[in-house]
């Protein structure tokens, strides 16, 4: 009951944060995008330089993001704001894009990738035509881990400032306003699993037609 | 930034933040083994595999529930303190390590467990000398992913009142101290990072040199 | 004509070269075989040609012009290249997977899907079957023969082929070898073909290279090789059953002489004295219709003594021991040796064209060059 009346009362609140939360997960996932998928397609030629970077995707991996978005704060040139929130989703997306785009490219049978060079095919082609369609799926499955992921940690980021649904959430906390915080926190769960869900619906839909049947 | 802060907080809060941050990993995580590993076994038992496909189905959506969301919501559930921090990170810790059983133990070989079948071995001893041992590093692997989240997630659990890390960053944001900020995420991560190469390691360690996939 | 002058290569790992001071000239036309036991570096000097690997030092020449002054990609769109594991792309149809190469050249698409059905249907696969099937639907030899067509689509004349038979079964194989050796009476195109089979190098090929550890050991047709193995590697290589090898080069009609007594069944009695007058050692028995159904030999009288109950018995015996002029001097002796009998009639059709023994075997193999 005191959900429903949260719900009525708040519903601009809850329209402002949730725009704002969408908006800094789809600028997070934009950049992360335009940056790790082309670095990591840039990686699968080397396998040293792929270790290494991969294994620097990992490391920043596991730093939580609370410490991540506290660093930044302390940092002079970030501090509170999108600007740090941003700086450290991208980071974040690091680790599964690279790692994706990388494992689906390699995955991609050898002697198929042999027999398209023997006969011709140019080193962009074989990317276009093959590795690509034949590396989505897996390519596809770490764009839908960062976004549901990255939905997960703008939430946090709501401690250096961002207003957005995690804000239900840290104000609900702290001035003990359950409804609030638990509403809060349903309404990001559902969109989550949302997404996570249509996403996944997709992620089965992306396999090429010679590979399902 | 005074380093008389830096002190106060590195040596002063630290050590205690240390303490309840190690104990709230520690007791998850090895709970949620205690869970994980045998709800893992069990589902991948030919008689349950059906519920096996379900529950993995089941887990893999609530996975999706950000982290700052599930321990919000443990609030007007459990209570405060560390005991509903440790639920609710347990929670969310189990898929990886359900999941990664599965996984490990369904990629035996059915041959290798043919083969120890025909030479007189019960189920049981199947599973414990064959297939455990074979699906060990994937199994390692997922709770070292759950282990890392935990650490992770539990900063989070400061907010409500079990300590850690998450104490002094919380802290430092509060009162505008940097130092705090710096100490309190800075071990955090160190701790994160730690832990996953150490595990890393083991899992380097007790793979046989016959199953790098990598 | 391809001409691989001093090739080597060698791998940054590796203490010896994988390819050690190669050359090699292989006719224009001609299926030429590389051979060898595993890690001999036929494959290596195979992908050499194409440049998919980058010999370390040496020069290798298409029709006079070096590899190295064509780009690469466009060098491998003029050449066939089919290998064992064949490599279709598997979110590829059939008839796109054909397509591939004439779609680099960017053929009009008319063009493109008649020469991709012709293809289909040289290669003996049903064309509304196979066209809209992606790979994972097709069984192994169907994959290996839409390999073998995608490497002809543009009609280039020079194919390489590394085991491209390889991953079949047996039976399929011998299909698959005979098929191409067909195509090839037609299209006479430049052919390298790498195999680790002496047996399938002797049938496919008009030349053989012999490969040992990176180097060229021999060089020849397939008869002088079997003939004169140029040191024990070779022969070791080649098999204790020579010889025996050395018959598959060979038909009953290369060896066979000509019948020099027939007689009617009504003569059989005779038989004998006519084969003495005519100096022969085996005599064809003819019936009303002048059709053969079996021999007789002067020994054959001699332990029937005459008896001409005994004698038709013999010539019964003999009635199975008649093969066709295509038949392989291989197959020949196996069917004397079990049929139990010294003499094999050699049919046209149905008309006697000549007789084969052992001694016609034996004399066949060793005689000289240019008898």
């Amino acid at each position: 009951m005191d959900f429903i009346n949260f719900l009525t009362n708040n519903t601009g609140t809850i329209v402002e944060y949730t725009g704002n939360h969408f908006t800094l997960v789809l600028q997070a996932v934009s950049v992360s995008l335009v940056i790790w998928v082309p670095v990591g397609l840039l990686l699968t030629k080397s396998d040293k330089w792929a270790a290494r970077v991969l294994s620097l995707a990992n490391t920043i991996f596991c730093i939580p993001s609370l410490s991540m978005f506290a660093i930044l704060v302390a940092i002079p040139g970030f501090g509170l704001g999108r600007k740090s929130a941003l700086f450290a989703l991208v980071l974040y997306a690091m680790m599964p894009l690279i790692r994706n785009v990388h494992v689906g490219v390699k995955s991609v049978d050898r002697n198929v990738i042999e027999a398209a060079k023997g006969m011709g095919m140019s080193t962009g082609r074989i990317m276009r035509e093959i590795l690509l369609p034949l590396g989505m799926p897996i390519i596809f499955a770490g764009f839908r881990i960062t976004v549901v992921m990255t939905t997960g940690i703008a939430a946090i980021a709501t401690y250096i400032g961002e207003r957005n649904l995690g804000r239900f959430i840290s104000e609900g906390l702290v001035r003990s306003n359950t409804p609030m915080m638990v509403t809060g926190a349903l309404i990001i769960s559902v969109i989550a699993i949302g997404l996570d869900s249509i996403l996944g619906a997709i992620e089965k839909r992306i396999v090429p037609r010679g590979l399902r049947i | 930034m005074t380093w008389e802060n830096f002190r106060f907080a590195l040596f002063e809060k630290a050590p205690g933040a240390l303490q309840e941050h190690s104990l709230i990993v520690l007791i998850t995580i090895t709970l949620a083994i205690l869970i994980s590993v045998p709800l893992g076994v069990f589902l991948t038992r030919p008689k349950f595999k059906r519920f096996g496909m379900v529950t993995l189905n089941l887990l893999n959506v609530l996975q999706a529930i950000p982290g700052l969301a599930i321990i919000a919501l443990a609030l007007p559930i459990l209570g405060l303190g560390m005991k509903p921090a440790v639920l609710a990170l347990l929670f969310q810790s189990l898929l990886p390590i359900v999941r990664n059983t599965i996984a490990g133990l369904l990629g035996v070989s059915p041959d290798v467990k043919e083969a120890a079948s025909g030479m007189g071995m019960s189920q049981r001893r199947i599973l414990i000398e064959v297939e455990i041992p074979l699906a060990l590093p994937i199994i390692l692997s997922g709770i070292r992913t759950a282990t890392v989240y935990v650490v992770s997630m539990g900063t989070l659990a400061a907010l409500i009142g079990a300590g850690g890390f998450g104490n002094l960053i919380m802290g430092g944001l509060s009162l505008f101290r940097p130092e705090y900020l710096i100490v309190g995420a800075g071990l955090g991560a160190i701790m994160a990072i730690f832990l996953d190469r150490v595990l890393g390691y083991v899992e380097y360690r007790i793979t046989p040199p016959g199953m790098w996939i990598e | 004509m391809i001409e691989l002058l001093q090739i080597t290569k060698k791998f940054p790992n590796q203490t010896t070269p994988a390819v050690d001071l190669l050359s090699l000239s292989i006719p224009a036309g001609e299926i030429c075989v590389l051979v060898g036991p595993s890690g001999c570096g036929k494959s290596t000097t195979l992908r050499m040609i194409n440049r998919m690997i980058e010999p370390t030092s040496g020069i290798i020449k298409i029709n006079g012009e070096d590899v190295k002054n064509t780009n690469s990609d466009q060098l491998r769109m003029g050449i066939g290249y089919v290998i064992q594991q064949i490599g279709l792309l598997p979110h590829r149809t059939i008839a796109e997977n054909i397509a591939i190469v004439p779609r680099l050249y960017k053929w009009p698409k008319d063009k493109i899907k008649k020469r991709v059905e012709e293809l289909i249907v040289m290669m003996g696969l049903d064309l509304e079957k196979t066209w809209g099937k992606y790979p994972s639907q097709l069984s192994g030899g169907q994959m290996q023969r839409v390999g073998v067509a995608r490497a002809m689509a543009v009609d280039p004349p020079i194919m390489l082929m590394d085991e491209p038979f390889g991953a079949v079964d047996p039976i399929a194989r011998t299909h698959l070898q005979d098929e191409f050796l067909r195509l090839q009476k037609e299209i006479k195109k430049t052919i390298v073909f790498v195999t680790h089979d002496i047996n399938e190098a002797i049938k496919m090929g008009d030349k053989i290279a012999i490969f040992d550890a990176g180097k060229l050991v021999q060089f020849g047709t397939p008869e002088e090789i079997l003939t004169n193995p140029i040191n024990d590697f070779v022969e070791n290589f080649i098999g204790h059953d020579r010889v025996v090898k050395k018959l598959n080069l060979f038909h009953v009609e290369e060896a066979m002489q000509p019948v020099g007594c027939m007689v009617r069944e009504n003569e059989l009695h005779s038989a004998a004295v006519k084969m003495k007058a005519v100096g022969a050692e085996v005599a064809f028995l003819l019936n009303e219709t002048g059709k053969t159904y079996g021999h007789i030999t002067l020994t054959d009288f001699k332990d029937c003594q005459d008896n001409i109950e005994s004698l038709r018995k013999m010539v019964q015996r003999t009635k199975k021991a008649f093969v066709q002029t295509s038949t392989s001097l291989p197959d020949a002796l196996s069917l004397l040796l079990e049929y139990d009998v010294d003499y094999l009639g050699i049919l046209k059709g149905e008309k006697l064209l000549g007789m084969l023994s052992f001694k016609d075997i034996r004399k066949h193999v060793y005689r000289k060059e240019g008898d």
